[in-house]
């Protein structure tokens, strides 16, 4: 029997080449939309799940509380760890990262040269215990235990010194500090929230042996007992604030408190300050698991709509069938199976064509794709379930229809499907719903994204580049600046803490005497020429000069050391700029002069409003050089920085971002929800089209007479288009007026993450319904000029 | 076997009622080789289709084997028109995508005839019908009278008490024709209980008894004497 009905089906799938063709490629292109997405998500969702009794391993983050403003860091004092693990008996276990990145970068030598790298951190002896990762060489019940060891990553391992086995006991120069190499770790999985190429031993530090409350520069891990309640472990957090750190609350005046976070929570619910690598919004993760089962129900419905399309052709079969005794359940299990087999074979074509475009897919997500997982028993198991309820749901409606026509009627060709045609309308309704809502969403991101790429800043950032540079530079930091003029390649350059795209670093600051109107300030380290290289506009009062640079080096004239201050910051202290020239302010214990007044500017995402923000010169704690280069050829003004460079600073590598790209990074995750909408929002479309031409199909078979009669009568190739699209459009038409008022609730939804918005107006539900509605015109008038093209005279004859 | 009573069928128009059928009357005994003829539009296909329970919207009494028809369940029913019916038509309908074999097989897969009882069964009809070369043709491959044995075995494949044809040679040019009805003339003595459509006379011959019906009544009921 089984055998019987897999043969017919397949017969009868070579014979409707178009409709089998159609919808492979729709259930196929649905059905790798659904794997990737479905892989992304498994990606994103296992982090931090890997290591032994994960669930019972948390990062404790610790919350400064000021007035009116608290603030949740990722990052604790030293002596946390060593605190819990004494004074806490439920836990097992507590490990201590200090991620050198967020303060430098490091330069590494192996004995052929500085080379510079990031990803370089301190752990204390217990972090293999809590995080179990592969020791690929090394003993790893005594890693990092001494100080001056080094674990490398294989990946580093093998890029210094050729191979894991080769890099044990090899002695490597970190910022000319001797280390030796005691291990080696598998590279960090994708999937943890830990990301780093080398990992030192905290006992190199000074906290490492002499842990303090301040600062909180440190990531904190403790792994509780089995059974232990997380719950109970967290309340009894704040008697330990008071124990140790009452007295100093008491003094400085701020509050602290301590709260604890699942480690596998870290990667979708981080909302601290400061982490090690960027979560993911699990909103993302929702969003795309609805686009994934919105693709395959449109595919489903393709099917189920050329099926019925199929079913006036396929009367005859029915009604024969039916005359030789076959019963309804015979028929559905023959008409099911079709639609099994075209599922199964979409499932092999997906996984072929996953297997193929894995890095592609791996490239446009971000994340790699785990083939091993979807090849595993399990993956092959739920693809083989999702794939059944698939095809029996693709089956289901058409069967139902089939197998439930009578047979005499099916056999003088007078079959009249007409039944549950609002079904089928409801069906292509939600499809271009669906593809019109996508649309939308996509010119949403996208309009917001060009927004923030156009927007005016306040400051220039074409033509400035930020070369790395470090403390060990300041000798010759003068003669380098004065080099670079010089040579032509520069036009301005000034020293910086980090990049204006992103200022991170947080003071407090109040007018001078007046400590109740207290309020937290965003600072900015530089040097005097910052104004000039990035373009700022000072609204008054006077720009850094020379002279201020020796004002700030010796402590006793504090009250001339200068700073600027933006119009946010004025705003939170009631002055206009002409007023708060001169005036002096308490900036981080100091007391300062304003010394002039800049228009605000962006110096965070746009996700935010321009807080307060403070400039002050300090070339101490610079990280970058910002260089602004003459206009026209990017490419030779670099090259000449660099020889200049390299002849004065030969140990230290020459590194440069610009920061126009370094601003689009800021939106990376944006960006790729905005191609991943663009993506999938253009399969859905191209899906729901291909439904509509089986549709225009169905209806335009039925129809056959009619459209001849009317031909004989006179009608025109337009007329016979009206008759068939009307009733189409009708339904564009509901969709249309649906997936607006999906358009206005996500606009609303995505812009709400921004503080700066762009105003859409109507033009994105313009172009959306009328992309889609021409596209659809178009498979509908050529379906019609192909009924339109028959010759009545035959297609007359036949009734 | 076959008993209808007060028999009407008719379609409804929004002034008036159509009789296709009207007062029919008939009593069919095992072993009967019936004719039906009648101009087109007389009700002769109607007739079979009611007959062989592919149309249950009519009036009037049908029982078969001293059952009511109507009083069956759906199932009952159903498997009675399994058991009993084998049906060939005018234009043979055999199912495209199916070769030879495999369209004269279907009948016993629904009725779930297992697979060695199949192949027998086949390969008897293959033979008797001098197709066994013919197997694996599509019925496109086939002229119109091959077309049609095919179709009779199909029809015959289950071994049904009654054979319904509706205009079985409608489509044939006369050797063809003759040909199926020598066929039919054989199973007639086999025992099978045959009833036919036909616009042709001479095909009458063949049979046992002569239904003329007009306009949706029996006009005469005659026995043929086998010459």
């Amino acid at each position: 029997m089984w055998k019987n009905y897999l043969k017919v089906s397949f017969r009868n799938l070579q014979k409707r080449k178009l409709y089998t063709g159609i919808n492979l490629l729709g259930l196929t292109i649905a059905i790798v939309s659904f794997i990737a997405i479905s892989l992304y998500i498994h990606h994103e969702w296992s982090y931090d799940r890997m290591y032994t009794g994960y669930d019972r391993i948390y990062k404790i983050n610790q919350e400064f509380i000021s007035e009116g403003q608290n603030q949740m860091v990722g990052t604790t004092p030293s002596s946390l760890v060593p605190t819990l693990m004494e004074e806490f008996p439920e836990v097992e276990n507590g490990t201590l990262v200090f991620d050198l990145s967020i303060f430098s970068s490091v330069m590494v030598d192996a004995g052929e040269g500085n080379q510079e790298e990031s990803r370089f951190a301190f752990v204390d002896e217990n972090f293999y215990q809590v995080f179990d990762f592969e020791i690929l060489a090394g003993n790893k019940a005594a890693l990092l235990s001494e100080p001056n060891q080094l674990v490398l990553t294989e990946s580093t391992a093998k890029r210094y010194f050729g191979s894991a086995k080769n890099a044990e006991g090899k002695l490597l120069k970190v910022d000319g500090k001797d280390y030796t190499v005691t291990g080696v770790m598998e590279d960090f999985p994708s999937n943890s929230h830990l990301e780093f190429d080398f990992l030192a031993s905290f006992k190199t530090h000074r906290h490492g042996t002499n842990p303090e409350w301040s600062p909180s520069n440190y990531y904190s891990y403790a792994k509780l007992k089995p059974g232990a309640d997380p719950d109970a472990f967290e309340a009894k957090l704040p008697q330990m604030v008071e124990k140790h750190l009452g007295e100093m609350q008491e003094e400085y005046g701020f509050k602290t408190a301590f709260y604890t976070q699942p480690v596998s929570g870290i990667h979708l619910g981080d909302k601290t300050l400061g982490s090690i690598k960027p979560g993911t919004d699990i909103k993302y993760l929702y969003i795309f698991g609805l686009v994934a089962i919105l693709l395959i129900a449109i595919g489903v419905i393709n099917y189920v709509n050329l099926a019925t399309a199929e079913a006036t052709e396929r009367n005859k079969e029915v009604g024969l069938r039916k005359v030789m005794g076959a019963d309804r359940g015979q028929l559905f299990g023959q008409f099911v199976s079709e639609s099994m087999i075209l599922t199964f074979g979409a499932a092999v074509l997906s996984l072929l064509v996953i297997y193929l475009l894995a890095p592609q897919f791996a490239g446009f997500g971000g994340v790699p794709l785990n083939l091993g997982l979807l090849f595993s028993p399990t993956g092959i198991g739920l693809l083989i379930g999702l794939m059944a309820l698939i095809g029996l749901m693709a089956g289901f409606y058409p069967s139902l229809i089939l197998s439930g026509m009578e047979p005499i009627k099916a056999l003088g060709n007078k079959v009249k499907i007409g039944g549950g045609a609002w079904v089928r309308k409801s069906l292509v309704v939600f499809q271009f719903f669906v593809s019109i809502g996508l649309l939308i969403a996509t010119l949403v991101v996208k309009s917001q994204l060009n927004y923030v790429q156009e927007v005016n800043l306040g400051y220039q950032r074409e033509q400035v580049v930020a070369l790395s540079y470090h403390y060990n530079m300041r000798e010759n930091i003068g003669t380098v600046k004065g080099e670079m003029l010089r040579s032509g390649a520069a036009e301005s350059i000034s020293l910086a803490a980090d990049m204006p795209i992103f200022i991170k670093a947080s003071y407090s600051i109040f007018p001078g005497g007046d400590n109740s109107k207290e309020f937290m300030i965003t600072g900015y380290s530089v040097d005097k020429d910052l104004v000039k290289t990035i373009g700022l506009e000072l609204l008054a009062g006077n720009d850094f000069s020379e002279k201020d640079i020796s004002r700030t080096q010796g402590y006793d004239s504090k009250t001339s050391y200068p700073i600027l201050l933006n119009e946010a910051a004025l705003k939170e202290m009631g002055w206009t700029p002409e007023e708060a020239v001169g005036k002096t302010v308490n900036h981080g214990g100091d007391l300062v002069l304003v010394k002039g007044v800049i228009k605000n500017f962006y110096f965070n995402s746009l996700h935010h409003q321009v807080g307060p923000l403070a400039i002050f010169i300090d070339p101490g704690q610079a990280n970058v050089l910002l260089v602004k280069i003459p206009a026209g050829n990017p490419a030779n003004h670099l090259a000449t920085l660099e020889a200049t460079w390299k002849k004065l600073i030969p140990d230290r590598p020459f590194n440069y971002k610009f920061i126009d790209q370094e601003y689009a990074q800021l939106y990376q995750s944006e960006v790729r929800v905005g191609a991943i909408f663009g993506l999938f929002s253009g399969i859905a479309i191209f899906i729901a089209c291909m439904g509509l031409f089986g549709l225009v199909s169905y209806v335009a078979l039925r129809r056959t007479r009619e459209i001849s009669i009317r031909k004989v009568l006179g009608a025109t190739q337009k007329d016979v288009i009206g008759v068939l699209a009307s009733d189409f459009f009708k339904l564009l038409g509901v969709a249309s007026v649906l997936a607006i008022g999906f358009g206005i609730w996500f606009s609303e939804t995505w812009l709400s993450g921004y503080a700066n918005r762009t105003s859409l107006g109507i033009w994105p539900y313009m172009i959306a319904i009328l992309a889609v509605m021409t596209l659809a015109a178009v498979t509908i008038g050529y379906r019609s000029w192909k009924v339109f093209s028959l010759n009545p005279s035959k297609t007359l004859k036949s009734e | 076997m076959i008993q209808l009573k007060d028999l009407d069928k008719y379609i409804e128009s929004r002034f008036q009622r159509i009789f296709i059928l009207k007062g029919i009357n008939l009593t069919i005994n095992e072993g009967e080789f019936i004719t039906l003829m009648g101009p087109s539009g007389a009700g002769k296909s109607s007739l079979l289709n009611i007959l062989g329970l592919l149309d249950e919207d009519y009036a009037g009494e049908y029982s078969f084997g001293g059952k009511d028809i109507k009083s069956m369940k759906d199932k009952e029913r159903s498997s009675l028109h399994k058991s009993e019916f084998g049906y060939i038509f005018q234009a043979y309908h055999l199912i495209d995508e199916l070769t030879v074999y495999e369209n004269i097989e279907t009948p016993l897969l629904y009725r779930n005839v297992s697979s060695a009882e199949r192949k027998s069964i086949i390969a008897d009809l293959l033979d008797r019908f001098n197709m066994v070369a013919k197997k694996d043709l599509f019925p496109a491959q086939l002229s119109g009278g091959q077309q049609q044995l095919v179709g009779v075995a199909r029809a015959i494949a289950g071994r049904p008490r009654v054979l319904l044809a509706d205009e079985p040679t409608g489509n044939l040019h006369s050797g063809q024709a003759r040909e199926i009805m020598e066929v039919f003339q054989e199973l007639h003595k086999e025992g099978t209980t045959i009833i036919q459509a036909t616009h042709a006379r001479e095909n009458a011959d063949f049979g046992t008894r002569l239904i003329n019906l007009i306009d949706g009544r029996i006009e005469k009921d005659e026995v043929i004497i086998q010459k």
